[in-house]
């Protein structure tokens, strides 16, 4: 069965949430990495990312509670079971390729780490023509700009590699820029499952909730394997006591972050929402320069080519965003998502309201009836929000230097961007 | 009494996943960063 069109006006509402939603991932994504900078104090590297999946997971499973319930996530189970398999897969990516970036902040730093692993962008876009027909007659125009701009973010990385062999903070720089590039091209895969469950119209909070079982499992396997058994693991999580609640906060962000750039890879494709989220290098070079003090004595040329490879990294994003998806181009999507309705004998009518933001399970209207919540969810809020509390009181302040008027002024810019994507997401999709 | 097509149903979405060129992408990149990891820590 072909899907009917969405109609234009619809189409370009979808699209402008999915930019804001992009810009909105980038703000919180960035500020998620700053608590690994607890590594350097001595905290094991696998830990870190352990805990850091922990927040993931409690945010996880809290957040869709409390945003839509847990009955949105029973629904999309019985219209697509093989999803499942996409989501613990996305998962198990996102955890290996965390650990790395781990493994690259200690080696080459987060301010050149950053740039190295957005190279997922590159791979997005590459993956989203191939597999998912994005960009397939999208015009001369659409193309040149998202090649411009993948060309863009190249040169910036590159200039950016090279600043790194003048300034690396660690004994093993190699390593660490293997490590990042590791990260990125694992990221720009997770894209995949990504893509092909809005594609069949799966409800963003759903897939994160199959999503963190790979993710978690997968971390807590890499640590007891490589962290020495899991009596040393108990060990390094006692070690990890004071700085547990800001390691997990950093996986709460992360996740909000990761919420925005989901509903960006639903309404504008990967192709354009990686891009956008990876304005995420721009933050994070905020918080590394303004919060931590990086790059502190460095000479003048070596600030100008940290800087420039940081605004040609975010133009060639801009340009990339800005290249707006034509109804030629979405008549290609939509042939993709009936391609994976029929190979997997989804009902039409659920991915086609999944596709232009309403409600599958109320498929006839524009926006949704608010999901009802049940003793469940609730149960799910209080347990997140207790152990959350309960760390927030144990946990000590690390002993490093911080510009807090820094740090107020980025959290007050992630707070606007969290109330902007909200209501844009709630006015236009009742965050379906 | 067992249900006699739940079987042959279940065997049906594995099959299909496993001849998904989607499915074997992420695999094979997977596979791919556990042995980077596995070089690098």
């Amino acid at each position: 069965m072909i899907l009917p069109s969405i109609e234009s006006a619809r189409l370009r509402k979808l699209q402008l949430v999915g930019i804001v939603c992009g810009f909105g991932a980038g703000a919180w994504l960035g500020a998620a990495e700053a608590p690994t900078k607890l590594v350097k104090l001595g905290v094991s590297p696998l830990v870190v990312s352990l805990l850091m999946v922990v927040g993931v997971f409690l945010a996880r499973w809290s957040l869709p509670a409390l945003i839509r319930g847990t009955g949105q996530v029973r629904a999309d189970i019985r219209q697509a079971p093989h999803l499942i398999v996409w989501g613990i897969l996305a998962g198990c990516l996102w955890a290996v390729a965390n650990t790395l970036t781990i493994f690259a902040i200690r080696d080459i730093g987060l301010s050149i780490a950053f740039p190295l692993w957005n190279i997922n962008s590159l791979l997005g876009i590459f993956w989203g023509y191939l597999l998912f027909n994005e960009l397939r007659d999208a015009g001369k125009i659409r193309w040149l700009t998202v090649l411009g701009g993948a060309l863009l973010m190249f040169a910036g990385a590159t200039l950016l590699a090279v600043a790194s062999s003048a300034q690396s903070p660690a004994e093993h720089p190699l390593r660490g820029i293997f490590a990042a590039l590791g990260a990125g091209v694992l990221w720009g895969t997770m894209y995949v499952p990504y893509r092909k469950a809005y594609l069949t119209g799966m409800n963003p909070l759903s897939f994160i909730a199959f999503f963190t079982i790979g993710e978690l499992g997968t971390m807590l396997t890499l640590a007891v394997a490589y962290g020495g058994g899991p009596d040393a693991l108990f060990h390094q999580l006692e070690l990890a006591k004071p700085v547990l609640f800001w390691l997990m906060l950093g996986g709460f962000v992360w996740v909000i972050g990761d919420l925005f750039q989901q509903y960006a890879a639903k309404y504008i494709g990967i192709s354009r929402g990686i891009p956008l989220s990876n304005t995420n290098q721009l933050w994070g070079l905020l918080w590394g320069i303004l919060v931590f003090g990086e790059l502190r004595g460095l000479s003048t040329s070596l600030y100008a080519q940290v800087i420039g490879g940081s605004l040609l990294m975010a133009a060639g994003a801009g340009a990339i965003a800005l290249s707006s998806v034509t109804g030629k181009e979405h008549a290609r999507w939509k042939q993709a998502a009936d391609r994976e309705g029929q190979r997997y004998k989804v009902d039409a009518g659920y991915v086609e309201t999944g596709l232009s933001g309403n409600d599958s399970t109320n498929p006839g209207s524009q926006v949704s009836i608010q999901s009802a919540r049940t003793w469940l969810d609730w149960l799910l809020v209080i347990a997140a929000t207790t152990i959350f509390i309960s760390l927030a009181v144990l946990a000590r302040a690390p002993n490093m230097a911080l510009n807090w008027p820094a740090l107020a002024a980025l959290a007050a810019a992630m707070l606007i961007f969290l109330f902007a994507c909200g209501i844009a997401l709630w006015k236009t999709t009742r965050f379906n | 009494m067992t249900d006699k097509n739940a079987t042959p149903k279940f065997a049906g979405v594995w099959t299909m996943i496993f001849t998904d060129v989607h499915f074997w992408v992420p695999t094979i990149v997977l596979l791919a960063g556990l042995v980077v990891l596995h070089w690098i820590r």
